[in-house]
């Protein structure tokens, strides 16, 4: 199975049941052992586990918290979540980081004082009392993130009761423009969901489903199914878009698009299948045409760059393959004429006859039921014409991420009171009358449903964190706005109309109501314990017939109007990494390098090479960019990437917070250059947009502007781990033809990769011999795993300027590989961390043993014998040893976070990947208890556990049936730098590609190389 | 060479010892002077040092992938400073190359205090100085044993033993000169000098086993002289890194470590001649052979660095062809193209006889090629490890201040050590020098050669 | 020299200038009997040496060298070969106990071994340090005078001065 194994997983089955049975919430945070009377759900030392709901994004994926002694120390996906399958993305694994974040309030907060929690929600409640005394009550408006859940459902109650605005559920991304193509389309107002794992050639028009679109963690699991080579079959993958994103660079094929021709290039190959008539059955076909009789292949290849050729190739490929699937988003989902678009991409849909087999609208996601955009604009023009008289916040930062055009913050000027419910300070929570401070998601109740069928349930994984001694004061908003509703109307305890005395009370009732849907026939509490147990409910994604309405027929693929007479046009688009911005405050997030760029710890502006030798800038160099709405100020970073007339800026840095973390209280101590002010780096490119929302979408156009370029002479070098993405011929990321790879399935592995001969007697491992496999062909270079390892192994952050010299900590890094020609280069994504050689030439190196070899295998790196000589850095060919330069610290309450398995390692030692040595011996410590050996699958790495693509697979490679040792012996196999001889022990399977770089993108035979 | 009779002004060798004598334990005002710019100096290090220790070695400017730089360029360099004065006062005295005798003291001096001096950049460069003593193989009860299988652990062994062994020599030398200027002094000077000459008295008793302990501890040294930098080369060789892996490491070394020995002699004795007044001793025959040595040693290095690039050009390896392009035409051509003029070329000028005694020339040429050798470990460690096997990490050293000041006590603290000694001990040797002189005969008709 | 303990017998000193006059003593004395000889000379001078070392057998010196040596090229092995063994630590893939690395370990630990033993020996076998001037010493020998020391019984003192005034020394005395 896939995820975490079976056996363990009972482990956290029991465990969580006995965790949930004692109210789910360990000890807080900051109770050290001993203990006096143990709570009976912590045995001290061993972990308890949690399962509960990841709410860094609306994807909702089911997690796993690992909680060590009162302390939630790593987060694992929830191998038996549907959506999820026991992977977590790199976001995901920050989540901990804004757990423990040093900037959490302390407790309530009036004006930016702080203030006693009854004395705070008095306040709330007698304003909101007094108005709804007054029938003012309409005056009060509440904004939350997409709540699907019963906090959704209680706050909407809460708005009936007291009769107050409608609540909004804002999400940055709403993806608006999705829900109203299905609405014109098929006329029905939700985002359905995308079985991309079944089809056979996908096309996406900018959708970037490997970063951030919809859920993401979910499709690119379903792409590796899709895509990745297994016994000989493999799907293919075309990404049409104007700039190269990480999801673009995993395609087959990157057709480079003008801007905003996407509408067209969908409705020319439409015209490409009905005339050829490779469409599928079905009583659509007049509306097809009548939609495609304006589309033109000619005109569309003229207006996108993009030769027709290629444009009839991959109508046919896509129709042909009879499981085909058509996707649309990001910067083509979201411009003036986006509607048109994604309309096309369904009438698309409909001729491939993916609608209702690959596209369900049975299942649909949490996006639709967001707020659009436009009410939000509403919203703000209500509260500048002084409609509005208390604002409440439940946290969401619109401060941030709306455009700077739409007034917001003024508007917040015309509002007597805003009251903020939030954990951590943001730019929306400084400007607060009142702070009324939320428990993390991982420290409350709740549930949350990121698509028809799924409910995740949430748990407390652990008491609330503990800063300076004291446990944060804050509350879940439900028990918030409970009793501050029921001291407005005046209401008793378990009376009135908010009769739930708390938020758990509501859950628990409205789980009563679930329990009931699902026909369930056990006791209710066993259905809760099997529920927390399970960390939720689901059934299987049902597909519902949808008919494609006449309408579809009549739309236009014109391009999409653009404001200002820059030169380039703007393409704003998410941050894997950060995604709207909320992760910008997690030093992990910002020390891993974006998969593409290598950039860590700033944002850039990509700029065509052309241009920028034209403008004669160059990386680094300060470029301002300028809209007719606003201008900001970014490193320029060349690229062959992207379209000659765009430039891309990602969303999500550029922050104005004075947060103590954020801006940097000094260093505890000299020697530690923890990051200080970098959350306010970089620029918001939201800021360069207009504010009106799109008409037909009521989205906010990401796609809108045009912008111009001006160097300001001055730098600011980025920091950029990557020294080259060329491999100059050593063959680190190597690749195979897929005609060849399939040949080799069918030969197995070539006689050259025989055992290389040696001068050293071969060594003899009694039982274990532990090994890794990673195959490039798998791996999207999503990051998570560099994440999750910083997670368990205690890896420090280094801060900017240290990891622009070369000295960032990371024990694994995701490297980027480029082969081919510069502007259509065929990349290649490579995890690399320390090989385990079985001839390493960092041990003998080593004056006093600290870098010696295992009798498993490992390379065995012994910390507190470490002189500092860094001899051993030097002799690894593969760079992966890092020496501590400085005494890292974590700002507190981040040291909270700290694996008490692994050791914080000192200044002057070295370090490096243990293949998590610390998990290692928990499985052996198991499998001696139960008198066996350790079988394959007993345990897995931090980096394999959290891949979504199932990338990396780890065992003993003495156990001849096991995985791993099967992968490793596959014919794609090769080792890193082989030809030196270190043999290591980590297996890397070679990429598959269709064609040759540089090729044509017709599928090669192509000689296999490596 | 034939043994040249010293100095053409006949001395004698009562003058011998009123010479050396004259040097000692009268100095002047300039002398403090430059000994406490220097000692100056020398804080500014220790001061450094204390810096990099109470914060990480972070505030040099090491990284990936230069584990090692300035730290260890020093290192190697110093010990090979050290190697001419060992070659001078062991492997020449072997040779019974007579001129030997009055610089081999100076040169012998420098090699201590090089060693000395070198001796402090591997406990600098780790990054727990405090368990630096981990390499050293004591007994303990965990039978916690140093790797002997690691260069480092070699190093060691190698290094201190030089040092120890030298000592030695340096000492045993010393005795019966010490025992000289016992003799012309008085008060408490000569009690100092009387407890470090061991009341050594010349008697033939004394001399008979004085003189064959001292051929056998040249002969010791010569071939440990010649292990030492092989072992130090090894640090490098027998890493897989490009540029570093080559069994020509060995002689390579060693020979530049000759070479920049000489420089620095020629550099230490061409001042002290002029001060102390010397020239009866030193004459220009001796800074002419000197000049020779160091412009052969010059051409043997020469050839090596020759079938340096040639093995890594024709090796047709990709790893090691890339490591010496990028070495030749990346981020540090500079240092590169400079070190082979200062090595290579500027040494050429000492094949013109006029040049090889001309002061002024003599001793910028000296520089030039101390600053060449230095150069040369440089371009070994830094570039070679810049642009190694692994493309994601190449990168580029920048020293910082830290690393940028000890580099240049070190020269303080060696500076330090010398004209410290040159004050208190007789840094020209009044017996090897009388032995050349002429003995005193009454009937000159009466055997006994010169 | 115990010449200054044993009253049975008496020290004379001769002071000479030149080389050839010192020589010529030594070998009066020689041819007279008097075998209990300390010659003092500022320098080894090898026609003296010649003289006086012609009597005796080779120095021991090369004994404790040889000594020395070999016992640091077995410690070397010793303590390489055995501390291996005592963890058998892995590294890179080489055998545990691997000849090669150890020889050069042998080899220093040889050098330095054989260096102290030699020095070692100047100080045993020159009876170093002493810490009285013996009582024939003169602050010239380190100077340019040599010093031919006759230990005899009294009644032979007056030939052995005369023997050394007659080998043309500056000053004789007892």
């Amino acid at each position: 199975m896939s995820g975490m194994d079976r056996r363990s997983f009972f482990k956290v089955v029991a465990t969580t049941g006995a965790a949930a049975a004692a109210g789910g919430c360990g000890p807080s945070a900051g109770q050290l052992l001993p203990y006096v009377v143990p709570p009976d759900n912590i045995v001290p030392g061993i972990p308890a586990y949690f399962s509960t709901v990841c709410r860094e994004c609306p994807s909702g994926c089911g997690l796993i918290a690992k909680n060590r002694d009162g302390r939630v120390i790593k987060l694992e996906g929830n191998p038996d979540n549907p959506i999820n399958t026991g992977a977590l993305c790199i976001r995901g694994h920050a989540g901990l980081q804004g757990l423990y974040h040093p900037d959490r309030f302390r407790g309530a907060l009036a004006g930016g004082k702080p203030i006693a929690w009854e004395e705070a929600e008095k306040q709330l409640a007698d304003r909101v009392g007094a108005l709804a005394k007054a029938k003012q009550a309409g005056r009060i408006a509440i904004v939350s993130g997409l709540e699907t859940g019963s906090l959704g459902r209680l706050m909407d109650e809460w708005v009936r009761v007291v009769g107050a605005r409608p609540r909004l559920s804002y999400e940055p991304l709403a993806y608006e423009g999705l829900r109203a193509a299905n609405r014109v389309a098929f006329g029905r107002d939700s985002i359905p969901d995308y079985a991309i794992g079944d089809a056979s050639y996908l096309v996406s028009f900018g959708a970037d489903f490997l970063e951030t679109w919809l859920s993401p963690v979910a499709y690119t699991s379903d792409f590796s199914r899709m895509h990745a080579f297994y016994q000989g079959r493999t799907g293919t993958f075309v990404h049409v878009e104007p700039r190269l994103s990480l999801t673009g660079a995993n395609a087959d094929e990157w057709v480079r698009n003008a801007p905003g021709t996407e509408g067209q290039l969908a409705l020319a190959m439409l015209k490409v299948i009905l005339d050829d008539g490779l469409q599928a059955g079905g009583g659509e076909l007049a509306t097809l045409r009548a939609a495609a009789r304006s589309a033109d292949v000619e005109a569309a290849a003229s207006a996108s760059g993009v030769p027709a050729e290629t444009i009839r190739r991959v109508a046919r490929d896509l129709a042909r393959s009879r499981a085909g699937l058509v996707i649309a988003g990001g910067m083509a989902g979201s411009g003036s004429s986006s509607t048109d678009m994604l309309v096309a991409v369904n009438l698309l849909n409909t001729a491939i006859g993916a609608v209702g087999s690959r596209i369900r609208f049975g299942s649909g996601s949490a996006f639709g039921k967001a707020s659009p955009y436009s009410d939000m604009v509403a919203l703000t023009q209500a509260m500048a014409g002084g409609q509005i008289d208390a604002l409440i916040l439940v946290d969401v930062n619109p401060v941030y991420s709306m455009p700077a055009k739409s007034g917001f913050v003024d508007a917040l000027g015309k509002v007597p009171l805003m009251v903020a419910m939030a954990g951590r300070s943001s730019e929306t929570t400084v400007r607060a009358g009142l702070v009324l401070p939320t428990l993390h998601p991982l420290e409350s109740w709740g549930d949350y449903s990121p698509q028809d069928g799924v409910i995740g349930l949430m748990q407390p994984t652990m008491g609330p964190v503990q800063i300076e001694g004291k446990p944060v004061q804050a509350k879940n908003p439900g028990d918030t706005l409970l009793s501050v509703g029921r001291q407005a109307l005046g209401f008793e305890e378990g009376k009135g109309p908010l009769r739930w005395p708390t938020f758990r009370d509501f859950l628990t009732e409205e789980w009563q109501k679930i329990a009931r849907d699902h026909g369930s026939t056990e006791p209710f509490t066993d259905f809760w314990e099997g529920a927390l147990r399970r960390g939720g409910v689901w059934r299987a994604p049902q597909s519902a017939a949808v008919a494609l309405r006449p309408e579809a027929g009549r739309i236009s693929g014109a391009a999409p109007k653009l404001e200002g007479e820059g030169s380039h046009v703007l393409l704003v688009y998410p941050s894997s990494r950060f995604y709207d911005g909320r992760g910008a405050d997690r030093a992990w997030l910002q020390e891993a390098p974006d998969p593409m760029t290598q950039v860590t710890w700033d944002s850039w502006v990509e700029i065509p090479s052309e241009t920028a030798t034209r403008m004669g800038v160059s990386r680094g160099d300060l470029v301002t960019v300028k809209s007719p709405h606003g201008s900001i100020e970014l490193p320029a970073y060349p690229t062959d990437l992207i379209h000659p007339g765009a430039v891309a800026v990602a969303m999500g840095q550029g922050h104005k917070l004075p947060g103590a973390y954020a801006s940097g209280q000094p260093a505890p101590a000299a020697s530690n250059p923890q990051p200080s002010t970098f959350l306010n780096v970089g620029a918001n490119p939201v800021d360069l947009l207009g504010a009106a929302p799109d008409p037909a979408s009521g989205g906010l156009p990401h796609l809108a502007v045009k912008v111009s370029l001006t160097p300001t002479g001055r730098r600011r070098a980025l920091a950029i781990p990557q020294a080259t993405f060329d491999q100059d011929e050593r063959e680190l990321a190597q690749y195979v033809a897929l005609g060849s790879a399939r040949e080799l399935e069918l030969r197995g592995r070539p006689p050259a990769d025989a055992s290389k001969p040696s001068m050293y007697p071969s060594v003899k491992y009694a039982e274990y011999k532990w090994g890794m496999t990673v195959d490039v062909d798998r791996c999207t270079g999503c990051s998570a795993c560099v994440v999750a390892c910083q997670s368990e192994n205690n890896v420090p952050v280094v801060g900017r300027e240290q990891a622009a010299y070369g000295r960032i900590q990371h024990w694994l890094r995701l490297e980027r590989w480029q082969e081919g020609p510069a502007a259509q280069p065929l990349n290649m994504f490579m995890p690399m961390f320390c090989q385990h050689c079985e001839v390493a030439p960092c041990e003998p190196v080593c004056p006093v043993y600290a870098a010696y070899h295992t009798r498993e295998g490992l390379n065995g790196q012994v910390y507190n014998r470490c002189v500092g000589t860094r001899y051993c850095g030097n002799a690894c060919p593969y760079h992966v040893r890092r020496f501590n330069w400085f005494n890292y610290t974590w700002a507190a309450p981040l040291d909270q976070q700290l694996n008490p398995d692994v050791t914080v390692r000192e200044a002057g030692v070295m370090e490096k990947c243990t293949m998590c040595l610390q998990r290692i011996i928990a499985a052996k410590t198991q499998a001696r208890e139960d008198r066996r050996a350790v079988k394959d699958g007993d345990m897995q790495t931090a980096c394999q556990q959290t891949c979504p693509t199932r990338a990396i697979t780890f065992g003993n490679l003495k156990d001849a049936g096991g995985e791993t040792s099967k992968l490793s012996l596959s014919p794609r196999g090769y080792h890193a730098l082989a030809e030196i001889g270190t043999q290591s022990s980590v297996t890397y399977l070679k990429k598959v590609v269709r064609a040759e770089p540089g090729g044509s993108g017709h599928p090669a035979g192509g000689g296999h190389r490596g | 060479m034939s043994a040249p009779p010293v100095g053409s002004g006949q001395a004698t060798w009562a003058d011998v010892n009123r010479d050396v004598d004259r040097t000692l334990l009268n100095a002047g005002n300039t002398y403090f002077a430059w000994m406490t710019v220097i000692a100056l100096i020398l804080a500014c290090g220790v001061a450094a040092w204390g810096w990099q220790i109470a914060t990480g070695l972070g505030v040099a400017g090491i990284r990936t992938p230069q584990m090692w730089a300035l730290y260890i360029t020093n290192f190697v360099f110093w010990i090979g400073i050290g190697h001419a004065g060992t070659l001078i006062s062991a492997i020449l005295y072997l040779f019974r190359a007579k001129w030997r005798t009055s610089i081999y003291r100076g040169a012998e001096a420098m090699t201590v205090f090089a060693v000395m001096t070198a001796g402090l950049f591997p406990l600098i460069h780790v990054g727990r100085m405090w368990f630096a003593y981990w390499l050293l193989p004591y007994p303990n009860q965990r039978y916690l044993w140093p790797n002997f299988k690691s260069p480092l652990i070699w190093d060691v062994f190698a290094i201190s033993t030089y040092l120890t062994i030298s000592v030695v020599f340096f000492i045993v030398g010393l005795v019966p000169d010490i025992a000289a200027i016992r003799d012309r002094s008085t008060g408490l000077k000569r009690k100092i000098y009387a407890v470090c000459a061991l009341g050594w008295e010349g008697s033939d008793w004394q001399w008979r086993h004085y003189r064959r302990a001292y051929g056998l501890l040249a002969a010791l040294a010569t071939p440990l002289v010649l292990s030492v930098h092989s072992v130090v080369s090894f640090d490098f060789a027998m890493a897989l890194v490009p540029g570093w892996h080559s069994s020509l490491f060995a002689p390579f070394f060693v020979d530049g470590a000759i070479f920049s020995g000489f420089a620095m002699v020629l550099i230490l004795i061409i001042p002290m001649r002029a001060v102390f007044g010397w020239h009866a001793y030193i004459t220009d025959r001796h800074l002419d052979a000197m000049a020779k040595l160091t412009l052969v040693t010059s051409l043997v290095l020469t050839y090596f660095y020759l079938c340096e690039a040639g093995t890594a050009w024709y090796s047709g390896e990709h790893y090691e062809r890339a490591s010496l392009f990028a070495r030749a035409f990346k981020s540090y051509k500079y240092t590169f193209w400079l070190q082979y003029i200062c090595n290579s070329l500027i040494p050429l000028v000492l094949f013109w006889r006029k040049a090889r005694t001309n002061l002024v020339i003599l001793y910028v040429v000296s520089i030039f090629v101390l600053i060449g050798m230095w150069l040369e470990r440089f371009n070994i460690i830094v570039p070679g490890l810049g642009y190694d096997f692994y493309p994601y990490t190449w990168g580029v050293y920048l020293p910082r201040v830290v690393d940028s000041t000890i580099t240049v006590a070190s020269f303080a603290w060696f500076f330090l050590l010398f004209l410290g000694f040159i004050r208190v001990m007789p840094s020209l040797s009044i017996v090897e020098v009388k032995e050349v002189l002429p003995h005193p005969l009454k009937h000159s008709a009466h055997g006994g050669h010169h | 020299m115990e010449v200054t303990t044993e009253m049975a017998t008496v020290s004379v000193l001769g002071v000479f200038a030149h080389v050839d006059t010192t020589l010529q003593a030594i070998r009066d004395l020689r041819a007279k009997g008097f075998g209990d000889l300390t010659v003092y000379t500022p320098v080894p001078v090898e026609e003296i040496e010649e003289e006086v070392e012609s009597v005796r057998p080779v120095s021991t010196v090369r004994l404790f060298t040889l000594v020395g040596g070999l016992t640091g090229t077995a410690t070397g092995f010793f303590i390489t070969i055995w501390s291996s063994l005592k963890w058998e630590l892995l590294t890179g893939g080489k055998a545990v106990v691997s000849i090669p690395p150890f020889v050069i370990i042998a080899f220093e630990l040889t050098i330095l071994f054989g260096g102290l033993a030699s020095a070692l020996a100047i100080l045993v076998l020159g009876r170093l340090p002493r810490f009285r001037p013996s009582a024939t010493y003169d602050p010239r020998f380190t100077l340019d005078r040599f010093g031919v020391a006759v230990s005899c019984p009294p009644d032979h003192a007056d030939s052995a001065s005369s023997l050394l005034s007659g080998a043309g020394a500056e000053e004789v005395r007892r």
